[in-house]
């Protein structure tokens, strides 16, 4: 009781006797809001506009030539290679979630949670965006279920079809969740704790409802990283081709709902993972930005914002759907409607490019900082004075955030990778638009909302790196 | 000679000196858990702002600790046993602060805990350490420790509050700068602060505050509010934060345009930045409140050299390894001399163990002097036990071609108020 009081007035009692308040990188910010940003920004739009009224012209035997992958000759990869790269995987996943338990609480110096923050999800993220779904090789769990369950083992119940994919989209929520609003996601032992229980939970749930099918439809990041895949060079990597990034974006076939929902929730929770930093948004909320309490402080707005987010996103896009659908039936009244969830699926893959994008360049900062901390980690994993590599003495260094010169080297890195994936994402709008509508002239109506929604996504991520931020 | 250590090396070394057998003593996870009681080594828990808006400073708070820990060792430890620091990220969250304190206390035994920087953290925590009976040694700067509000376990021997700070600044700004000053600070805590603890101080010293101008904390421009600057201010006294503060520097010069009344500010809103900048230019020949000037200066003592050099910053207050990576210098003095006083305390209490920990805050609070030394880089100080607050040397400097020169060094005297507390009234 006398915990809670004392927490209860933390907050007024700091009003009236606060002595230092900053923020992180503090310079790093300092410099980007010196930098002429607004150009910046303005130049990033004008590029996206422009793309969207080149593309617009495009015939669809362009896009599709531009996109069109080419098939790589040599042997199939046998289908062991993924299953022991997989059991490797479970052996480093177990080492990793002792140091978690065992090694120091400091969790930049703890090498599992720089290796689940860093290294999973912002490293193997991107790459699998870039390359291809490496998630096949490196999960902890289709190698030992080869060994426990066979490979054709079709579990004790089926998962009903009906539900597409949506246990990993809630997966995928929860997961968010706890990253996004948890006040201590990197707390080494809760989270290795979480992590292996995550990993207990889902050998169950491949034993019940069959390996594969689960892998497909219900552990969140293998349907997460598989959407991120159909970004990169090498696709998703069933098919063994390589083509211009994105081509993996043009199904022959809509995706699922569950999917199509998916990948416009990836967006939106990216989007407010950098929102709430604003000051924009702790104004919102009643904070001082240049005050924050902490996240404990902030929960429940944050999740409010977060659900908000995802959900505002998926209105948003699926009205301008809506609306350029209607755009382009208006002049062939004969035309059947097209189902709003016909949109969603066939439109959806667009999204895809943006999440990409924005993960990379939110991120960024992040890796630059905290890959340091991994690396001298990786050089003393057991954070017991070794030195692997000559990496255990590294020091970690900011200075890169401290002169104008690689803070605007760093901002329009980040600026570029947002512009870069919303051109991507025209690209593959426009090349469903063609899919869909008969002509290319009522294909080119239908995106004028969503061009409309693309160019203001690209304002909203632009402004988003330059907008002073209070954590 | 840069005398470079590691985090990870300085704990590597603790396990063997301390007698523990064979691989548990490699294992940190294992050593955590061991039992802290009259032999092993002395458990200090370092409460680190790891992550959130602290962490430009707990990354030097704790390369700051790791390098005074390592030096206590080399020197022998406390009381004949080697000290092993465990670090606990707080997130900069008061809520989590508390939780790291009931860690320290029932998870890893800990003798005493160390580090906390922010306020509302050391807010948030410190009625936790008094329920637990852990000493708690802050590094905050805040005036909450001296003010009363929190409890007999909380000390604060290694820095300066902010009180002492500001009143310090009061006697060489009215008569060397200006007596008419005007005040730009940002709208709450922090800048209310400055503006009743400096406002009363230049008035003493036959002064006046002629304007005072908020800022809310939002803003990201601020050339709407200069034309409020009275034209016969003599001083701006400004303590703008955040990351708009190069933006607000860089906007005031161009309003005044090199032609306007004299600058004086607070480090604290310069803190690991380069003061080379673009846009800080404007500040040339402005003067700074600095805890502890970040370049070196002239007449440096050799205690200073070698805290620089132990702590492995160049004479520019940056990082030896990266010459555009800037310490937060001003501040980050305090948990070396905190360490220095934790283990001057165990050592005159005789500290064994956790039963001992009354005796040692006693300890503490029965220090007074605290001279100038290898313990005390920062200059020599005068602790006062009653209201567990230590005062000490404020430094003016002057902004002179990118370079910040001391031009004042107060008297610790300068420095005092009249207690608010006393807690050696509290029972333990």
């Amino acid at each position: 009781m006398v915990l809670r009081i004392a927490i209860a007035t933390a907050a007024a009692l700091a009003a009236i006797c606060a002595a230092l308040p900053a923020a992180a990188h503090v310079s790093e910010q300092g410099l980007v809001l010196l930098l002429p940003t607004e150009h910046y920004r303005i130049s990033g739009v004008l590029a996206v506009v422009a793309s969207i009224l080149l593309i617009s012209m495009a015939p669809k035997s362009f896009v599709t030539r531009l996109f069109r992958p080419i098939d790589i000759a040599g042997p199939k990869l046998p289908i062991w290679v993924p299953e022991l790269t997989s059991l490797v995987a479970l052996i480093c996943f177990f080492t990793l979630v002792w140091i978690g338990v065992t090694g120091p609480r400091d969790p930049l110096t703890n090498l599992f949670p720089l290796m689940i923050w860093v290294g999973f999800w912002i490293i193997l993220f991107s790459v699998i965006g870039l390359s291809t779904d490496l998630w096949r090789f490196v999960n902890p769990w289709t190698g030992l279920c080869a060994l426990l369950f066979g490979r054709k083992s079709a579990g004790l119940v089926t998962l009903p079809t009906r539900l597409g994919a949506t246990p990993a989209l809630a997966i995928f929520i929860a997961f968010c969740s706890f990253y996004v609003v948890d006040p201590a996601p990197a707390d080494p032992d809760r989270l290795a704790v979480i992590a292996m229980l995550y990993w207990v939970l889902t050998l169950a749930a491949m034993a019940v409802f069959g390996a594969s099918e689960w892998m497909r439809r219900g552990e969140a990041f293998a349907v997460l990283f598989r959407l991120i895949s159909r970004n990169a060079a090498f696709g998703h990597g069933q098919a063994r081709r390589v083509g211009m990034p994105g081509w993996d974006l043009l199904p022959s076939q809509p995706l699922p709902l569950s999917l199509g929902l998916f990948a416009v929730v990836i967006l939106g929770v990216g989007s407010f993972d950098g929102l709430k930093e604003t000051f924009w948004w702790l104004a919102i909320i009643g904070v001082n930005p240049l005050e924050f309490p902490g996240r404990s402080f902030v929960i429940t707005s944050s999740l409010i914002g977060l659900a908000l987010s995802s959900v505002g996103l998926i209105a948003v896009f699926a009205s301008a759907l809506w609306l350029g659908s209607r755009i382009a039936q208006a002049g062939a009244p004969d035309a059947p409607p097209i189902p709003l969830a016909l949109l969603l699926r066939r439109f959806a893959p667009s999204i895809l490019p943006i999440a990409l994008a924005y993960h990379m360049s939110h991120f960024l900062i992040t890796f630059l900082v905290d890959g340091q901390y991994l690396l001298a980690a990786i050089g003393d994993p057991l954070a017991n004075g070794s030195n692997l590599f000559g990496l255990g003495q590294l020091r970690v260094t900011t200075g890169f955030l401290n002169t104008t010169v690689s803070v605007r080297a760093i901002w329009l890195t980040q600026a570029g990778i947002v512009v870069l994936g919303h051109i991507l994402a025209v690209l593959v709008s426009h090349h469903a638009a063609l899919t869909l509508f008969q002509t290319p002239r009522r294909a080119a109506l239908s995106q004028i909302p969503i061009a409309t929604f693309m160019v203001g996504y690209t304002f909203f991520g632009l402004w988003l790196l330059a907008a002073p931020r209070g954590i | 000679m840069t005398h470079k250590i590691n985090r990870r090396a300085a704990l590597g070394t603790l396990g063997a000196a301390a007698g523990l057998a064979g691989t548990a003593s490699m294992l940190p996870g294992v050593a955590r858990m061991a039992h802290a009681q009259g032999s092993g080594p002395i458990k200090l828990g370092f409460q680190v702002h790891r992550t959130g808006i602290g962490s430009a400073y707990g990354r030097w708070y704790e390369r700051v600790a790791t390098a005074a820990i390592e030096r206590i060792n080399a020197s022998g430890g406390i009381n004949g046993r080697d000290v092993e620091m465990i670090a606990e990220d707080d997130g900069t969250d008061p809520r989590r602060g508390a939780e790291v304190l009931e860690r320290f206390s029932s998870l890893h035994e800990v003798d005493a805990v160390f580090g906390p920087l922010f306020s509302h953290v050391v807010i948030g925590s410190a009625p936790r350490a008094g329920e637990l009976q852990m000493p708690y040694f802050v590094v905050s700067e805040g005036h909450h420790v001296a003010s009363g509000i929190l409890n007999r376990y909380t000390l604060q021997p290694g820095i300066t509050d902010v009180k002492s700070q500001v009143i310090s600044m009061a006697p060489f700004i009215a008569e060397n700068v200006g007596r008419k000053v005007t005040m730009i600070y940002p709208d709450f805590a922090f800048g209310h602060d400055h503006r009743d603890f400096f406002t009363e101080a230049i008035a003493a010293q036959g002064g006046e505050v002629i304007e005072q101008i908020a800022v809310p904390p939002t803003e990201t421009s601020f050339t709407r509010y200069f034309p409020s600057i009275p034209r016969d201010t003599e001083v701006v006294y400004h303590v703008m934060v955040g990351p708009a503060v190069l933006t607000f520097v860089r906007e005031m010069g161009e309003f005044f345009g090199g032609r306007g009344p004299a600058l004086f500010g607070f480090i604290d809103s310069l803190e690991a930045v380069d003061v080379t900048s673009p846009g800080l230019e404007f500040l040339e020949g402005s003067y700074f409140w600095e805890g502890m000037a970040r370049h070196a200066q002239a007449d440096q003592t050799a205690h200073e050299t070698a805290y620089r050099a132990a702590v492995g910053v160049d004479d520019r207050g940056a990082s030896v390894d990266d010459a555009r990576d800037v310490s937060t210098y001003a501040h980050m003095f305090g948990v070396w001399e905190t360490l220095a006083v934790m283990k001057a305390g165990m050592e005159a209490s005789g500290y064994q163990g956790p039963s001992d920990r009354p005796a040692l805050i006693e300890a503490v609070e029965a220090m007074s002097d605290m001279p100038l030394s290898d313990d005390h880089p920062q200059g020599g100080k005068v602790f006062n036990g009653r209201t567990h607050q230590v005062f000490g040397h404020q430094n003016i400097t002057q902004l002179q071609e990118g370079t910040l020169v001391q031009v004042h060094r107060t008297s610790i005297e300068d420095t005092l108020y009249d207690d608010e507390v006393d807690y050696t009234t509290q029972a333990f």
